[in-house]
């Protein structure tokens, strides 16, 4: 069991700072902007009831600042702001430890700032602690669009027990991507490219993609997981995810925002779905292995790529349901006085 | 965007590496007393650039003919890279006549007209003047581009967000480059700049801004190919701050006490083997190759070093000659 009202913070200080803000309109989240978004999470925490956040750290600046203004002269309305103390490797790595570090300590939730890559690295260490994401990266399809206060309030809910995480984190699918020494984890979706470089990562030119394996596929996102949704809609909770053959004779075309700002008309040769628990053989002989949307590895002739779905992701807060069962038990609501429905009078 | 051509920027770090090794050598080989910078082979400060070479390599891979860059007080790399002449340079280096201002600027100043390529030592002040020579490509309608190269250190300068702000608004070919290698001297970023990322500053002057990581020269060959694509369209300027390693010290015969445990693993993150070992994995390069491509810019690198030694000093009589612009 968790401690009551403790509620972990991950904010990755190198979000958004990809090549997508040249290859297309991706969006400027500075680190003072990140920043602000956690002082708002703390906000919404207090405001139910959190005593407690443990922040990682990272040399981005982020946690220096956040210790600033949680030591500093100016009184908040914040939880006590602790932070996971540990030599920093400035990569995923310390994202890892930072989650393992804040499971060991109890949270009842996890606040996650990140794209869908750092949401991925924050699934690989945190068990069965819900996680609450607030997209900060380029082109993500994981995390839905919350005010980070109101994230803050339902990630609250849920780590006080003031809400119960089963109606409100369904657990996610992933994608499991094995070549040899190479094993990644998707929540979104795997491409596989005919890039030969793994270079600066990002994955925006859809003619260089031969096949996708998506988790869900839903309509209003944007990157490779959109192709799919105009298909076949796949939702979170379906206990299937989708794989797409691109290419011609093609047995439709789908216009989708593969990035943002940036349109794509993909010819699609096969699609079907994909059972939970099944393991499908990417086809393509060589090329680049994408993992939500970044380069990950190539691979050549030789090297068998499989690709597994299940159901074995992070309990992922749906911040839309939570505030909805919020405000349908009254759980934020105080009655003043006797309830009455107010009468609009008109007078002549 | 050109092709990705792996053999040719393996080659082109390795003669970099090659030649700052040497000049290294040469630097400290004659200097007698160690403390007078004004002594030996080779007069004045000395700034070497090992470790940064993926970035000058590949942003220089996307360059062409007639492009120009300002490059800082740390400049060999991007001036071998842009196809500045090795003898030429050299021979500035080391004071001689035959050097590219004829002896009087020495390895902070290499000026070479023909490739568009100088430097100086005064932090930041190659940002506007890759600004005005963005806006004369601009203005006689060429597709030419602007490359004007500082330290992370010089994003702090005033000059840089001035020249930012003119670049934008005139939306000039200009790429702005700075080299983050953690250190600006002996001050870590932390200590003197309110940005985490000077990427994001870039934001504040509406162009695009990009960080790459892990000083991987494919990484930053894309990246600077779509930003050079990009400005040669009309497009405008753009920002990319490559995460970078400053291998030794700022300048040769700095003991670096600043720097504590970030020295402890230096070798393992030297970009040049690392480089290597990707491509023999992927059957690009053979152990013959690297043997050969070494010893062929160690004899490239010996010639100039040559060169230069035996090309005679400016008189006292030239000392008033050149001196002025």
């Amino acid at each position: 069991m968790h401690d009551v009202g403790v509620v972990g913070i991950v904010a990755n200080p190198s979000s958004a700072r990809d090549i997508r803000r040249l290859v297309a309109d991706g969006a400027f989240v500075t680190t003072n902007d990140k920043i602000n978004m956690v002082k708002r999470v703390l906000t919404g925490l207090h405001s139910v009831g959190v005593d407690r956040a443990i922040s990682m750290t990272d040399l981005g600046g982020i946690s220096a600042a956040l210790a600033d203004l949680a030591n500093g002269p100016t009184s908040r309305a914040w939880p006590r702001v602790d932070f996971v103390d540990r030599d920093l490797s400035q990569s995923a790595a310390d994202t890892t430890a930072a989650v393992e570090a804040m499971v060991a300590a109890g949270v009842g939730a996890i606040v996650v700032l990140g794209g869908d890559g750092t949401n991925g690295v924050v699934a690989s260490a945190c068990g069965d602690v819900p996680i609450a994401s607030i997209s900060t990266g380029t082109n993500n399809a994981f995390p839905r669009s919350a005010e980070p206060t109101v994230v803050g309030i339902a990630a609250g809910l849920v780590a006080t027990g003031l809400l119960d995480a089963d109606e409100v984190a369904a657990r996610s699918k992933t994608l499991t991507v094995l070549s040899g020494r190479h094993r990644h984890r998707a929540l979104v979706d795997v491409a596989i490219t005919t890039h030969d470089t793994v270079a600066s990562g990002a994955v925006w030119d859809s003619s260089t993609v031969r096949e996708v394996f998506l988790c869900f596929a839903e309509p209003d996102r944007i990157g490779l997981s959109s192709i799919g949704a105009h298909l076949r809609t796949v939702r979170r909770a379906d206990p299937v995810g989708l794989y797409l053959r691109l290419g011609t004779p093609a047995v439709a075309a789908v216009r989708v925002p593969l990035g943002p700002g940036l349109m794509a008309d993909v010819d699609v040769a096969e699609f079907a779905e994909i059972p939970l628990g099944s393991t499908l053989t990417v086809r393509t002989p060589s090329g680049v292995v994408a993992v939500d949307g970044e380069r990950a590895f190539r691979f050549g002739p030789s090297d068998a790529v499989t690709v597994s779905l299940a159901a074995d992701g992070p309990r992922a807060i749906d911040v839309e349901r939570a505030m909805e069962l919020a405000s349908a038990r009254g759980v934020l609501t105080r009655t003043v006085g006797r309830p009455q429905q107010h009468q609009i009078s008109h007078q002549q | 965007m050109n092709p990705l051509n792996r053999l040719d920027l393996y080659k082109q770090m390795v003669r970099i590496r090659q030649y700052e090794s040497r000049i290294l050598q040469e630097y400290h080989a004659d200097k007698k007393p160690a403390w007078d910078i004004g002594a030996g082979l080779i007069p004045g400060e000395m700034h070497l650039s090992a470790g940064q070479e993926p970035s000058a390599v590949g942003v220089c891979a996307n360059l062409k003919q007639g492009d120009a860059i300002t490059a800082p007080h740390r400049p060999h790399h991007f001036a071998l890279a842009h196809g500045v002449d090795m003898n030429a340079m050299t021979a500035e280096i080391y004071g001689r006549d035959t050097g590219l201002c004829r002896g009087k600027g020495g390895h902070m100043h290499l000026f070479d007209p023909e490739n568009h390529f100088s430097c100086s030592g005064i932090i930041a002040q190659g940002y506007p003047v890759a600004c005005g020579q963005a806006m004369a490509f601009k203005r006689k309608g060429t597709d030419h581009v602007a490359v004007a190269v500082a330290g992370e250190g010089a994003a702090n300068q005033g000059a840089f967000h001035e020249s930012l702000n003119l670049a934008s608004l005139w939306k000039l070919p200009v790429i702005f480059v700075i080299e983050d290698n953690d250190w600006a001297i002996s001050v870590p970023r932390s200590h003197s700049t309110a940005n985490a990322s000077n990427a994001d500053r870039a934001s504040g002057y509406g162009m695009p801004g990009v960080r790459i990581e892990n000083n991987d020269v494919e990484a930053v060959f894309e990246a600077a190919g779509v930003a050079i694509d990009r400005a040669r369209a009309g497009g405008g300027p753009s920002l990319i701050e490559i995460h970078t390693l400053r291998l030794w010290g700022h300048f040769e015969g700095d003991a670096q006490a600043y720097r504590g445990a970030d020295l402890d693993t230096l070798d393992a993150r030297d970009p040049i083997p690392l480089y290597a070992a990707t491509l023999a994995e992927i059957g690009d390069l053979s152990m013959d190759q690297v043997a050969s491509i070494a010893a062929d810019a160690a004899a490239e690198v010996d010639a100039a070093i040559t060169f230069a030694t035996s090309s005679p000093f400016p008189t006292a009589d030239d000392a008033l000659l050149h001196v002025f612009a």
